[in-house]
């Protein structure tokens, strides 16, 4: 663990030095990170998995220093749908994120304002895009509001799970989880960091959930070899059937 | 233990998968219905989508149905040429019932259209049906009359053939409508239709109950391996893993089911089932009517 934080803080060296190269500002770095693992294979056994991010921590902190780490992907259209008693109402969100979980340090909670959070891209209302034509819509909110309600009600959006725990010298272990049901695809990890209310570090990792084995192999059969797939899917009811019948013969 | 469905995308654990299989082949093998009408909804709640648990059920069913039959088949209550008939019929039926069912959906009636003949096709069918083996269980609890007004009238139709297994001399003009009738609705309403055809083999043609099981297992058979091929070839929406864990509750369920048909009357077997079918009308009406429905809902992604 100690030489995983050696290896971090000499990571997080590298971008502060970069980023005064280029000029910017002492209050933006860029935050050393990595990930445990930045492969997640799916398999017949997946139930979900917890994704490790460790963080390194900015040079200068105070008592408002925090962290928030929030996973958030694959993006795809999106629509809602409201019943009211004039009849159906449709929503479109052109892009919004399939899984969205989120953890900040209590120093975040406290201190950032909301529109701090969404600057920084750490709002799972506003990581809804609408139809460009909706983007002033008056109701933009309240659609917002009912994806995210439903996203977390299937278990996709969460924001009580992810959980940031301070190591040794500062370095930050966050760990995230990944839901069963989250599809196959390339996720963010954006990590920022907050002081005084304000953002002022940030870091973005790829993580990469694919299909493996048993998993993969049926997918792309079904997906590349629909026929095959279908001869397979009679061939199976059938056999299972048949040799039910034979075991209750004897 | 959670296991990962590669089509459906979600863990689940096997155990509740391979009970609900069970209860639903119990019920195919004790009357004869695929229970697809039951699966479906089961697996929803559970947290299958929708369109993998329609189109997977068809594929634990054609495996319950196998193992369903043969016991029946041991028994002698299988009418192959019956079933045959009914499912050239059924094939037909539903291949027009797609285009109705384009056709419905074309003028966004499609909802409320299925909705109410759901509801008054069970609602009628269940209600006739323990009507008349209430009375039936008062007597000798045994098949219903055979000399109905309705079959008089089907005694005058021609191209009549003998159907020995069922002790059936009739014209194949009704088994072929029948089959044809619940092959529409079958595409209609996005369901096997056992639960129709099996009181329309009993009532209008006169099969008796213990054949009428086995017969119509033996449609569903076809039927379901049909649906599932086409199901799995053009929308790639069957879960083979889900499919699999289903099959095997299903089977050990359709076993059980039809070895406690055997110990019921033919008056017990059709009220049962009776039961069950005003048991999902009741639900549905239930659902449409008096459930509060949610304001909100997600519409998958596009």
């Amino acid at each position: 663990m100690k030489k995983l934080a050696i290896l971090l803080l000499g990571l997080a060296l590298a971008p502060a030095a970069l980023a005064q190269q280029r000029g910017e500002g002492p209050e933006q770095q860029l935050l050393a990170a990595g990930l445990a693992e930045d492969t997640v294979e799916v398999k017949v056994n997946y139930a979900g998995a917890r994704i490790v991010l460790f963080v390194s921590p900015l040079a200068r902190e105070n008592a408002t220093s925090g962290l928030a780490v929030a996973l958030i992907g694959p993006s795809t259209p999106q629509d809602v749908i409201r019943n009211t008693p004039a009849g159906r109402q449709r929503f479109e969100f052109v892009a919004a994120p399939t899984v969205f979980a989120i953890g900040t340090e209590p120093q975040v909670a406290e201190t950032v304002k909301p529109d701090v959070m969404i600057e920084a891209g750490l709002n799972a209302a506003t990581s809804a895009m609408p139809r460009s034509d909706k983007l002033m819509s008056p109701d933009l909110d309240a659609w917002r509001t009912a994806f995210v309600n439903l996203k977390m009600s299937q278990g996709l959006y969460s924001f009580d799970d992810t959980t940031i725990e301070r190591l040794d010298g500062g370095l930050r272990r966050v760990r995230i989880p990944l839901p069963p049901n989250a599809p196959p695809g390339d996720y963010r990890i954006r990590a920022v960091a907050f002081r005084n209310g304000q953002s002022v570090g940030e870091s973005e990792q790829v993580l990469t959930l694919v299909r493996g084995g048993m998993d993969a192999t049926l997918f792309d059969l079904s997906r590349q070899h629909g026929f095959i797939y279908g001869f397979l899917a009679v061939l199976l009811g059938v056999l299972v059937g048949s040799v039910a019948a034979w075991v209750g013969r004897r | 233990m959670l296991i990962h469905l590669p089509i459906a995308q979600i863990a689940v654990d096997p155990l509740i998968i391979i009970a609900i299989g069970m209860l639903v082949g119990f019920l195919s093998g004790l009357f004869g219905v695929g229970g697809g009408f039951l699966l479906t909804p089961m697996l929803i709640f559970y947290g299958v989508p929708a369109a993998v648990a329609v189109s997977t059920q068809a594929n634990q069913v054609l495996a319950t149905s196998i193992a369903g039959v043969t016991a029946h088949w041991q028994d002698r209550a299988v009418d192959v040429r019956l079933g045959t008939l009914m499912l050239m019929g059924g094939l037909a039926g539903s291949t027009v019932g797609v285009g109705v069912f384009s056709l419905l959906k074309y003028f966004g009636v499609v909802d409320t259209t299925i909705s109410v003949l759901y509801i008054v096709f069970l609602g009628v069918i269940g209600g006739l049906m323990a009507w008349e083996s209430v009375g039936a269980l008062g007597q000798a609890g045994g098949d219903p009359g055979r000399r109905t007004r309705l079959r008089l009238w089907m005694r005058g139709l021609p191209i009549k053939r003998r159907f020995p297994r069922s002790g059936l001399y009739i014209s194949i003009i009704p088994p072929l409508g029948v089959g044809f009738f619940v092959g529409l609705l079958a595409a209609v309403l996005g369901v096997g239709g056992g639960f129709i055809l099996a009181p329309a083999m009993v009532y209008l043609l006169g099969v008796p109950t213990r054949v009428m099981v086995g017969t119509s297992l033996f449609q569903i058979i076809f039927l379901t391996a049909y649906v599932t091929f086409l199901q799995a070839t053009f929308n790639g929406t069957v879960d083979l893993v889900l499919a699999l864990v289903l099959m095997i509750g299903g089977v050990i369920g359709a076993r059980l089911g039809a070895a406690a048909g055997r110990k019921l009357k033919a008056a017990q077997l059709r009220l049962l089932l009776a039961l069950v079918v005003l048991a999902m009308a009741g639900r549905l009406v239930y659902e449409l009517y008096v459930a509060p429905k949610p304001e909100y809902r997600l519409e998958g992604t596009r």
